[in-house]
């Protein structure tokens, strides 16, 4: 199947290079735009799997553009093509989400390595998508069993695409790594207080003490999932931010930009909910 | 906390805002308080890690959520928070940490990295950062009040 190439850039002759690049090659150019005012509408109506953007044009630079397309669809995959390349356009270029950057004048191969790259499926994440949610659960039944002393079964897996609202206390652990993601715990105020009476073998004395219970069981499921992850995989690189805690309310939970896996985990004390979605950012720069 | 570790995301939040469509920003007040807040609104959370650790967050009511994601989308109407305003307003919290990375790297903080955004939503909610003390920041950004809570050590 031929990957669908958009051609943003204000000069004819430039568009005119980049279509003749592509040419003979499993790309088609499906549609082309010189301004901010041309490209969101040609986008949306000829759906590119890749767009090639300039960066000086007049106007709305390809900056402001890749910013405006990233806004219209968040997944646009954007590669600039320009003949300025410095740190500062980089990093600008990288701040934006731009995930490649072929400098002018243009060589075919190098632009079609660049394209080909982006689209062809990543291993290692697909690894990641197989083995992630799997190992979090393991985890998470290990060592709730282990601590807690309470069986774990799960009930059906789901994707956070519906809205899932809060029990009571909302765990979110950021992962850092070759690519990023984030775990979320939640349960209510009743089934932490009774995990950590468990845990205790007292009744916990207040809401901090329980809060921290479930602040470190989370900790704990999101170290060693990673750890075990880096284990079979050492280029994941996955890293651990400390946990930010949300209670007090049944506030919803949303991840626009990362779709996440999710379970229930049910346990003598009560449902434990995990949710778990790693985002594929690859930045490739040539 | 540091507050030298709070300039590099001032520097970032003022030189995105007005990248995405705003005309003013202005910081109306800065106050140290404990790990925990409340909020009311829309919550963005953002982890952070690297040799310094922790959240990044952005708050703002129900109704400034709305209007900001209305700037945001170049005017159009926003009467629900739905989706499509969800993720402007998460893309905005992604904007403001990347370009804080790369202002903390330029003054010798380096390889900060952060986690994609995450998204509270509900009335009279707590928020306990994993840092014994949170810097909050009031901006009015064209009229519309934003918190930034930062809390990193």
């Amino acid at each position: 199947m031929s990957t669908k190439v958009m051609v943003v850039d204000d000069s004819p002759f430039s568009r005119m290079m980049i279509i003749e690049a592509l040419a003979d090659s499993t790309c088609e150019v499906v549609g082309e735009a010189d301004s901010l005012e041309s490209l969101i509408e040609t986008y949306n109506t000829c759906k590119p799997d890749i767009v090639t953007m300039d960066i000086a044009m007049p106007g709305a630079d390809g900056f402001e553009c890749s910013r405006e397309l990233r806004l219209n669809d968040p997944k646009a995959k954007i590669i600039l093509v320009s003949s300025m390349k410095d740190e500062e356009t980089e990093a600008e270029a990288k701040r934006i989400g731009v995930l490649g950057y072929v400098q002018k004048p243009i060589d075919g191969e190098t632009l079609l390595t660049v394209i080909n790259n982006i689209m062809s499926p990543d291993s290692l994440f697909e690894l990641l998508l197989n083995r992630g949610f799997e190992t979090f659960k393991e985890v998470l039944a290990q060592n709730v069993t282990r601590m807690a002393k309470t069986p774990v079964q799960f009930a059906e897996v789901n994707s956070l695409d519906v809205e899932y609202t809060s029990q009571g206390i909302t765990t979110i652990i950021g992962i850092i790594g070759k690519y990023s993601g984030s775990m979320i715990m939640d349960l209510s105020v009743e089934t932490a207080e009774k995990i950590a009476e468990a845990i205790l073998h007292r009744p916990s004395k207040n809401r901090e003490e329980v809060l921290a219970m479930v602040a470190e069981l989370a900790n704990i499921i999101a170290g060693i999932a990673c750890s075990m992850l880096n284990k079979k995989e050492k280029a994941l690189a996955l890293r651990v931010s400390p946990p930010s805690m949300f209670h007090g309310n049944n506030a919803e939970i949303v991840s626009p930009n990362v779709k996440i896996e999710t379970v229930m985990a049910e346990t003598d004390f009560g449902s434990i909910f995990l949710g778990v979605g790693f985002k594929k950012g690859s930045v490739l720069w040539m | 906390m540091d507050v030298n570790l709070i300039n590099p995301i001032l520097c970032a939040f003022g030189e995105i805002i007005p990248q995405i469509g705003f005309q003013t920003v202005q910081k109306k007040n800065v106050s140290l308080v404990g790990s925990t807040v409340s909020y009311d609104g829309v919550l963005i959370n953002l982890s952070v890690v690297g040799s310094i650790k922790g959240v990044i967050m952005i708050g703002m009511d129900g109704e400034s959520a709305k209007r900001f994601a209305s700037k945001m989308m170049l005017g159009m109407e926003v009467n629900e928070f739905d989706k499509l305003a969800q993720s402007a307003v998460s893309e905005m919290g992604n904007m403001v940490c990347a370009n804080a990375c790369t202002q903390y790297a330029s003054v010798g903080i380096e390889g900060l990295d952060i986690s994609p955004p995450t998204l509270m939503i509900g009335q009279g909610g707590q928020a306990t950062l994993p840092v014994p003390q949170t810097i909050v920041v009031t901006f009015l950004v064209d009229e519309i009040e934003v918190k930034l809570y930062v809390g990193l050590v």
